[in-house]
């Protein structure tokens, strides 16, 4: 402890984030083993090691002299056109991952369940015994950098444990942490967004951090198009920041009002003092027109204007040859989606409300809040609340000591002249409003009619981050309150470490709970797993559930080997298979309701939508009895059949 | 050591409100830790299911409608029960037929089935709870389903015209158009099961489905809706059913992509003991995805 009770780690300031980082990363991957591999991982699995292929086409191209070959437009798209609706940097740090850490198992009778060419055992660091765990490992990692860059970015506002706190609250997430450590974009989008706003809000007072704000939204671009939305949030905050600066003035080449008219104007101008808004040209009467003069345009936002769409194009070999036409090709593909199948308050929504029906609109717009309310930590949402009561209080302090729980390491400059470089230098920082576009932004835009049906947290997920820095803020509130009531100063100065742990620790153990089933879960407002299933909320999607099925489903193979997966793709029972968790040729009847008659063995993933499947087993199998069912506390995931096990008895129906 | 030496007094005196919300957060920190822990206890077990499931069998009579409270704890419930719930009781029309019912429930919950009835037998089995419910059950003089191969079944075109629809050993045929067929089927309609004579149908025509000599009850009970999910969602047309009764209309039913499975009821009493011919005609707007399902029965 130093003299004012810091811990001697607060003083090198990269201590601290990077213990939670390799905490956070030590904790996903001590656990992701036992997480299945989810329906979209699957696919990027596939689509990572085909990237990868390029860079061995490549270093073949070069190695025979010929390293232009490699970027002609059919090698290029030979590998680069998987999966191409999603942009390629976190497939491609997976693919890498893969190469560099995995066990290589690959010769032998794996080697063709790779979907590029494996010509012999791999040279590897094998850091994981799972292939799986070693794609992954860049989304673990990234998923550390966020809790890091929450700390980092929470001690603008609050003391070391707070922002602590907050790193922890932001990772604490049942729904997050499932996201966290999978292979998927939605975790890796989270922490870009939180890169992006971080950069942004440093580029206020710093050019140099201006152009990085570009160079992380071209990152943000390739990894998932929710970063479409980012800019969109900065620009509100921006705005409220500079509000002071909007002014209207007249336009160019304006002409004069009629004198009857220009009096009148002139009259109410007088009454107002001649102050704010009009200004009166002296001679030639006033301008017919006015124009909004808004605040200039900040270096970070033409940065990321300009950059961000040079690093896109730099990291996707896919827009390459074509980049206009690809683009928009990407743009439409999720301008306009297809609506999903999603499980809220007891309803499959898969369709648009008809005109009549406007309360089912009413109701589908409630579903990202009543989502949020339902499934982070109650502890966290009453610490976010507490922050955002902090903040919307803090403009209206009486005094500095009226100021309890945050501190402004950002106040505006002595004399400082706010320019495009630095537009934040001589105005408050405004990071109530800043952290209430983030949140609300994205939880905002998947209320709107207009957006499709999607459903599941995972889609406003990159709100989470911002989240869990407003409950820091509210744990620095709790922290001050309890210090202004306590006297000896040797507990004082354990109050907050020992309030972080506590108000830490529900989210924590939520979370631990809630393993490996955190799409399921619902927090202590619902009533756990029971709670969210008996409310009709959706229980999971993806198929990734189907993991603790696998030894009895290998246990039980047919003998005919026809299994029917349902939702596991094929990619993932292939993952699964060179994982070693299934045997090399399991069978796959394929997809869709046709072949289910022609399995001998059958899971179901109990989705709402899902129901028709689970009845033509009925129908094919000529029982209601599953064979195995596979729950967490209780509320059931997956089901499996298995044709020819005991016959029901037919019991007739009563008269 | 005083209370006053640990605590400012006067600042607590000074800011209660303030205390109170940082004291509720910390109170709900807790609260919210123990039962993160606890919660996962509190699940029943295999154990409570197999005990219950036991104890049910040692009381089941052929007849009697197992159901699970709340209605996500099916599987697990089919996976100890199921050869007892065959599929025709699963895709039941309603549960009025059925005057006992066994119900295993967990967390106070009661299933929409066994509402309103009289508890004979209870017994807890860990976290579950095996009720048996008693109550007077509908006699069912007439079900369609069961009894699809007793009907007539057509297509009439607008001008009239008359195409017989031919009976094969699992469903009619119908030649118009070609490999449209009449069965009955084990539908999902809104996401549940159901039991149902079901049919795709054609745009131009009537689909007629007649049945002759039907011993009617007091009164008729109709359920009908449109089949799988990924129908409802891509078609657009709406159904119609109307029920007609020695040629009188007793109602229409619409059946389009969000109205789910839709009861009706209608009184017979007036023709009670008679037996009478039932007819549907099944008529379509928009054809396209569409696959329609109707389940009904005569009760006294």
């Amino acid at each position: 402890m130093d003299q004012v009770g810091q811990p001697q780690g607060w003083r090198r300031p990269w201590i601290v984030p990077l213990a939670l980082a390799l905490a956070t990363s030590g904790w996903l991957l001590a656990v992701e083993g036992s997480q299945g591999l989810a329906r979209d991982e699957a696919q990027y699995f596939r689509a990572g090691e085909r990237y990868w292929g390029w860079f061995e086409a490549l270093a073949d191209a070069v190695r025979s002299g010929k390293p232009r070959q490699a970027f002609s437009r059919a090698v290029v798209d030979s590998y680069w056109s998987d999966n191409h609706e999603h942009p390629p940097l976190m497939k491609t740090l997976y693919g890498l991952s893969w190469r560099l850490f995995h066990r290589c198992d690959c010769v032998g009778a794996k080697q063709g369940l790779h979907p590029i060419a494996v010509h012999g055992k791999h040279r590897t660091l094998p850091l994981f015994s799972r292939e799986s765990t070693a794609f992954r490992f860049p989304a673990i990692l990234l998923a550390g950098l966020g809790v890091a860059l929450v700390y980092g970015f929470a001690r603008r506002f609050v003391g070391p444990w707070a922002a602590a706190g907050a790193a922890v609250l932001s990772v604490a997430q049942p729904h997050y942490f499932f996201h966290a450590q999978i292979s998927c974009f939605d975790a890796p989008i989270a922490v870009m967004a939180l890169l992006v706003g971080w950069a942004y809000w440093k580029s206020l007072r710093s050019p140099r951090w201006g152009i990085l704000c570009g160079v992380f939204y071209g990152f943000a671009l390739a990894t998932k198009h929710n970063a479409w939305l980012i800019p969109c949030f900065l620009v509100v905050h921006y705005l409220w920041m500079r509000r002071g600066d909007f002014t209207w003035e007249p336009s160019k080449g304006s002409q004069t009002l009629p004198r009857w008219c220009a009096a009148g104007e002139g009259a109410r101008e007088s009454a107002r003092g001649g102050q704010g808004g009009l200004s009166v040209p002296k001679a030639g009467g006033l301008p017919t027109r006015f124009r909004l003069r808004p605040p200039r345009i900040p270096l970070a936002f033409v940065s990321m204007a300009s950059l961000g769409p040079v690093v896109l194009f730099a990291l996707w070999p896919w827009l390459w040859h074509a980049p206009v036409a690809r683009a928009r090709e990407w743009v439409n593909r999720h301008a306009q989606h297809e609506h999903y199948n999603f499980e809220y308050l007891g309803q499959n929504w898969n369709l648009p409300p008809p005109p009549a029906q406007a309360g089912r609109w009413l109701l589908r717009a409630t579903f990202p809040f009543v989502s949020t309310g339902l499934t982070v930590p109650v502890t966290t949402l009453a610490l976010a609340a507490t922050g955002a009561l902090v903040l919307a209080r803090r403009r209206r302090k009486k005094g500095p000591e009226d100021e309890p729980a945050i501190v402004n390491l950002e106040p505006p400059e002595q004399g400082a002249r706010a320019s495009w470089l630095r537009p934040g230098a001589d105005v408050d920082l405004a990071p109530g409003m800043f952290l209430a576009v983030q949140i609300l932004g994205p939880l905002g835009t998947l209320a709107l009619p207009s957006t499709p049906i999607f459903g599941g947290v995972k889609h406003f997920l990159t709100a989470m981050p911002f989240l869990a820095m407003l409950a820091g803020v509210g744990l620095a509130w709790v922290t001050r309150q309890a210090a202004t009531l306590v006297r000896p100063t040797r507990l004082r100065q354990a109050l907050p470490a020992a309030l972080a742990g506590l108000l830490c620790l529900p989210a924590v153990a939520e979370t631990q709970r809630s393993h490996p089933d955190g799409l399921g879960h619902y927090n202590l407002l619902a009533g756990g797993f029971a709670g969210g299933a008996s409310l009709g909320m959706n229980r999971q999607f993806w198929g990734y559930s189907v993991l603790p099925l696998l030894p009895w489903i290998k246990a039980h193979r047919p003998p005919s080997n026809r299994v029917y997966w349902h939702d596991v793709l094929h990619d993932a029972v292939m993952m699964y298979v060179r994982d070693g968790r299934l045997p090399v040729g399991i069978g796959d009847v394929g997809v869709g309701e046709s072949v289910v008659a022609q399995s001998d063995l059958g899971i179901v993933i109990l989705e709402k939508h899902f129901a028709v499947y689970e009845y033509l087993h009925w129908e094919a199998y000529q029982t209601t009895r599953p064979a195995q069912v596979y729950a967490h506390e209780g509320v059931p995931f997956v089901v499996a059949y298995q044709r020819g096990a005991p016959p029901p008895r037919q019991e007739p129906l009563p008269p | 050591m005083r209370l006053s030496s640990l605590f400012d007094a006067d600042s607590f005196r000074r800011n209660r409100l303030a205390y109170a919300c940082a004291a509720g957060i910390i109170a709900l920190a807790l609260l919210e830790t123990a039962n993160a822990l606890l919660a996962p206890l509190r699940a029943p077990t295999d154990q409570d299911w197999r005990s219950a499931a036991t104890s049910l069998r040692a009381g089941f009579r052929p007849g009697d409608l197992i159901v699970a409270a709340p209605a996500w704890a099916d599987p697990l419930l089919r996976m100890q029960l199921g050869d007892l719930i065959p599929v025709a009781v699963a895709g039941r029309l309603d549960a009025a037929r059925f005057g006992r019912i066994w119900e295993i429930s967990q967390r106070g919950a009661q299933a929409p089935e066994s509402q309103g009835s009289r508890v004979v037998q209870s017994s807890r089995h860990g976290a579950l709870t095996l009720r048996r419910y008693e109550r007077p059950a509908s006699q069912v003089s007439f079900d369609f389903v069961a009894e699809w191969n007793h009907a007539i079944v057509s297509r009439v075109a607008p001008g009239g015209q008359v195409s017989w629809c031919y009976r094969a050993p699992d469903r009619f045929d119908c030649a118009d158009p070609p490999a449209q067929s009449v069965r009955a089927e084990l539908l999902e309609i809104d996401t549940s099961p159901h039991l149902a004579l079901a049919t795709s149908l054609p745009g131009h025509a009537t689909t007629v489905i007649e049945f002759d000599h039907v011993p009617l009850g007091r009164e008729l009970a109709v359920g009908a809706g449109l089949h799988n999910v990924w129908l409802r969602k891509s078609g657009k047309g709406t159904v119609s059913l109307r029920v007609l009764v020695q040629g009188r209309e007793l109602g229409r039913i619409p059946a389009g992509s969000l109205t789910g499975w839709t009861l009706r009821k209608f009184d017979t009493s007036a023709l009670a003991g008679q037996s009478e011919s039932v007819r549907f005609e099944i008529t379509v707007d928009d054809p396209t995805a569409r696959y329609f399902g109707f389940a009904a029965e005569a009760r006294s």
